[in-house]
């Protein structure tokens, strides 16, 4: 019971970095319908300024502000740079994937070239560890990481609900070519979608390494399995989705690797990414669009 | 005269909206059906439960005697219920050609034992001679010289065209065509016109989702008008032009 | 020629007629019937995997390495089991992915399904050996042919040419035939083609499950050949570069696909094995897959059609008919 107790804890952690990965990954494909498979080498990325960060005397804090800068400016870039201009020439959804792998393989094998195969630490101190209930155990940063979660889905909760960005976001990603006839500045709302969900994957990658260990050059990209499967879980594009669906996976990944063996944490991942499409692709709050073209 | 098709008390919703709301209607062998209304009086969503392109919510179809109810789109087509689309839908990186061999059904070369078990040699005379009807079927409607295009670099209107000559080359017993003239210049909608003219003058049997009611006067041997998700009229065009239910639908919308 | 030469120019000649055979077997898949098939390393895996568990004999407790199953089967044996099983495989990941996804959505169910596949094989250790793998697959036909070694390269090129050229005239029946046409349909407009009678589900899973037994049988030529198989060699970037060789050669049709196999992961990458070793061991390794990677942006930018375009295929007429053997022939070209 207390083994099982222990994993719940695990598992909150998990999800909180998770469900802010999956809302980034999830709002960023909502709004350009761009299914950005560099993502979590974005993440990978972001730990390692972190990296540099810390190992130059910056706090955790400070560390966490340079990942999501960081991940909210490479996203933008990538988008404007490379991912934008794809699509005005035309490349369709399947071009799109092969672009984004292609940037996967180069940023992943990029960090491998710069850094090497070996496994690095941020330099921060975890501070207490604390008990609840009994058996679970947090340190300090991981009530911090569950404190940023909270933060930033809230955040996006109020900007999605009751700011005019938050709108627009919405309109432009029921309908691009109606929103722009409606006089939204469709352009501007994609950079922001484009930095948000940067911004998101850069904290993100900054509490995963906090999380672990160690991490490497692929660590972002093996933890894209558990994002692709909260995110199509809650409905691929549904901000909310995501986070439930991130909360679903987080906990019960991490249960089942504390009651079975640590190996099924991925496989119950990809279990629940199955068992959905198998009943329900569309997610449990959405509908995936069929053959919607990608907006740029 | 027998029923072709049979359509009894079909429903569909989209959330919440009634798009078709207890439709009947019947389709005579031989005939050709004109089905209008003003816009969204839920047409194109009845065709599409025809079609199977829609699952109803309630309600019947019944084709050539059977119910076809629960049967997916591919399985009516097998029936002889060959639909058109509204939007043109060719096979864009197929040739003219090769999009009107592919709609032929039954063809042995289209099954794993005939194109790779037994080879060229099974199909090939099946192939020679649905060539020669495709061949057949593009003089007919002037396309000829289109044999070798890219489907996908067709104009518009040669595209309709195409959408309708795939239709016959599956062999129909029943055509659904979905606004065959929608967005065509006059001189090519007088074309297809003639085009059709001439299947129903062979005998095909066709419903037809149109608005130009003009076109629906000259080919159409029974009109039923639809609005608002329900039949509310049917008979010739001549005596519908008479009937105040069917004004009054057509101005309010 | 010096016998180092051989050996590199026959090696090179395996590589190539596998990686022929792998692509087209993607072709089909993708080309053809228009399936994301971003699992498609795991057919060529796993067919690699049996052919080599089926040379290496029963798994021995006391032995070093762990597997399932094994037995002793003579040569075209292991070949044919390791077809089966990329089909196999190639049908269970079909069920589950090839419902109505848009191509997108469906690449990265089946990028996520190779990775958790990955991330199974290496920690799973009792099934697969994990990360070290299987090694000492004796070689087919060696112990009974007595060839020297540089002899037995040369006999195992002509064997993977002869494979080779089978799975061609293979292929060839499915993209030529009424049925790779209408595989074609349903990659252009699955509606349509629905609505013209075509079952387009089983047109696609006919074609997955062609393309599994391909990269299986590929597979197993490969390991067969290496006498080795480590999971770290079916990565998913190893599909991304068949990818990028059906990008370069030409989507859609076998000539150009091929071109392509040997501009890309036999040009491409075995060029750069001529790079000095600088920095340390895997730093070269790291700077060809961003190399991939920026070659395939720049071949999707340029010359997205690829160097051989899909060919339009078409029939005699009347004037034109080539007579063969007094039947009629059509002239059709894949």
């Amino acid at each position: 019971m207390s083994l099982f107790v222990a994993s719940l804890g695990f598992g909150l952690v998990t999800a909180s970095i998770l469900a802010v990965a999956a809302v980034g990954f999830t709002l960023q494909f909502g709004v350009t319908n761009i299914l950005n498979l560099a993502f979590g080498d974005i993440m990978t990325a972001a730990a390692f300024m972190g990296y540099i960060a810390t190992t130059n005397g910056a706090s955790i804090w400070l560390a966490l502000a340079v990942g999501g800068a960081f991940g909210a400016l490479f996203s933008v870039l990538l988008n404007r740079l490379l991912y934008t201009p794809f699509v005005r020439r035309g490349t369709r959804l399947f071009g799109m994937i092969i672009v984004t792998i292609a940037v996967s393989l180069i940023i992943q094998n990029g960090i491998q070239a710069i850094w090497g195969p070996s496994f690095f630490s941020l330099k921060f101190s975890p501070g207490h560890s604390y008990h609840v209930l009994g058996s679970m155990v947090f340190t300090t940063a991981q009530f911090g990481i569950m404190g940023i979660a909270v933060v930033a889905m809230l955040g996006v909760y109020g900007l999605l609900r009751y700011t005019k960005l938050g709108k627009a976001m919405r309109a432009t990603a029921s309908d691009p070519a109606l929103a722009r006839s409606c006089g939204i500045a469709t352009d501007r709302v994609i950079d922001v979608a484009w930095v948000l969900s940067g911004a998101l994957c850069g904290i993100a990658g900054i509490a995963l390494a906090m999380n672990v260990t160690s991490f490497t050059s692929t660590t972002g990209g093996t933890f894209l399995i558990a994002i692709v499967a909260a995110a199509v879980l809650g409905g691929v594009g549904q901000a909310y989705g995501a986070m439930l669906g991130a909360l679903t996976i987080g906990i019960t990944s991490e249960v089942a690797a504390g009651l079975i063996a640590p190996a099924w944490k991925q496989v119950v991942a990809f279990a629940v990414l199955v068992a959905v499409l198998l009943v329900r692709p569309q997610g449990i709050l959405s509908e995936v669009a069929e053959d919607k073209e990608v907006v740029a | 005269m027998t029923d072709l098709l049979a359509v009894r008390d079909i429903r569909k919703s989209f959330g919440g909206v009634h798009a078709v709301d207890g439709v009947s209607l019947s389709v005579p062998q031989g005939s050709t059906t004109g089905l209008i209304g003003p816009n969204g009086a839920g047409k194109s969503t009845a065709l599409g439960v025809i079609a199977g392109a829609l699952r109803a919510d309630g309600g019947t179809v019944e084709f050539d005697g059977d119910d076809i109810s629960g049967l997916p789109p591919m399985n009516r087509a097998r029936r002889g219920l060959i639909r058109t689309f509204q939007t043109s839908s060719p096979f864009s990186r197929l040739t003219v050609l090769e999009n009107l061999l592919v709609a032929a059904q039954n063809n042995p070369g289209e099954t794993l034992l005939g194109a790779v078990l037994l080879g060229k040699r099974s199909w090939r005379r099946h192939e020679r001679e649905l060539v020669d009807r495709a061949r057949e079927l593009m003089a007919q409607f002037e396309m000829t010289d289109k044999e070798d295009e890219w489907a996908g670099n067709l104009s518009g209107g040669q595209k309709r065209l195409l959408e309708i000559m795939r239709g016959l080359m599956a062999r129909p017993k029943l055509l659904l065509l979905d606004e065959p003239m929608a967005g065509v210049n006059p001189t090519l909608a007088r074309g297809i016109e003639g085009h059709l003219e001439r299947l129903r003058h062979d005998g095909l049997t066709m419903l037809m989702i149109e608005h130009e009611l003009g076109v629906v006067e000259r080919l159409c041997d029974r009109v039923i008008v639809m609005a608002q998700g329900k039949v509310i009229s049917e008979g010739t065009m001549e005596s519908l032009r008479t009937e105040q239910e069917v004004l009054d639908a057509y101005l309010v919308g | 020629m010096s016998t180092a030469w051989q050996f590199y120019f026959s090696t090179l000649a395996i590589y190539l007629a596998v990686d022929i055979m792998a692509v087209w077997g993607l072709n089909l898949q993708f080309g053809v019937a228009g399936i994301s098939s971003f699992a498609f390393i795991m057919f060529q895996a796993i067919g690699a995997y049996v052919a080599s568990v089926l040379t290496l004999g029963p798994a021995q407790p006391t032995s070093f390495q762990q597997y399932i199953g094994g037995a002793n089967l003579p040569f075209p044996l292991p070949l044919l089991a390791a077809g089966l099983a990329g089909g196999l495989l190639a049908l269970v990941v079909g069920l589950i992915s090839l419902r109505r996804l848009r191509t997108d959505y469906q690449a990265m169910v089946m990028l996520v399904i190779s990775l958790t596949a990955t991330y199974v094989v290496d920690n799973e250790t009792h099934l697969f050996n994990g990360p070290a793998g299987l090694s000492l697959v004796p070689k087919p036909l060696f112990d009974s042919l007595g060839l020297s070694l540089i002899s037995y390269q040369w006999f195992y090129v002509g064997l993977s040419a002869v494979i080779c050229v089978l799975i061609y005239l293979v292929v060839r029946r499915f993209t030529g035939s009424p049925l790779g046409r209408a595989m074609r349909a349903a990659r252009d407009n699955e509606h349509a083609a629905a609505a013209l009678g075509k079952n387009v589900l089983a047109l696609r899973m006919t074609a997955f499950v062609a393309g599994g037994v391909i990269a299986g049988i590929s597979g197993a030529v490969f390991v067969d050949f290496i006498g080795a198989w480590s999971p770290g060699s079916w990565l998913y970037p190893e599909t991304f570069v068949y990818f990028t060789a059906i990008l370069v050669g030409g989507t859609g049709n076998n000539v150009g696909v091929a071109v392509g196999a040997l501009l890309v992961p036999i040009g491409f990458l075995e060029a750069t094995r001529y790079l000095p070793n600088i920095g340390y061991p895997g730093f070269v390794d790291a700077l060809e897959w961003v190399a991939v990677g920026v070659l395939a942006l720049i071949f999707l930018w340029f010359w997205p059609r690829g160097v051989i375009p899909e060919r339009k295929r078409r029939f005699p007429r009347a004037g034109e008919e080539r007579r063969r053997f007094g039947v009629l022939a059509l002239r059709g070209r894949s």
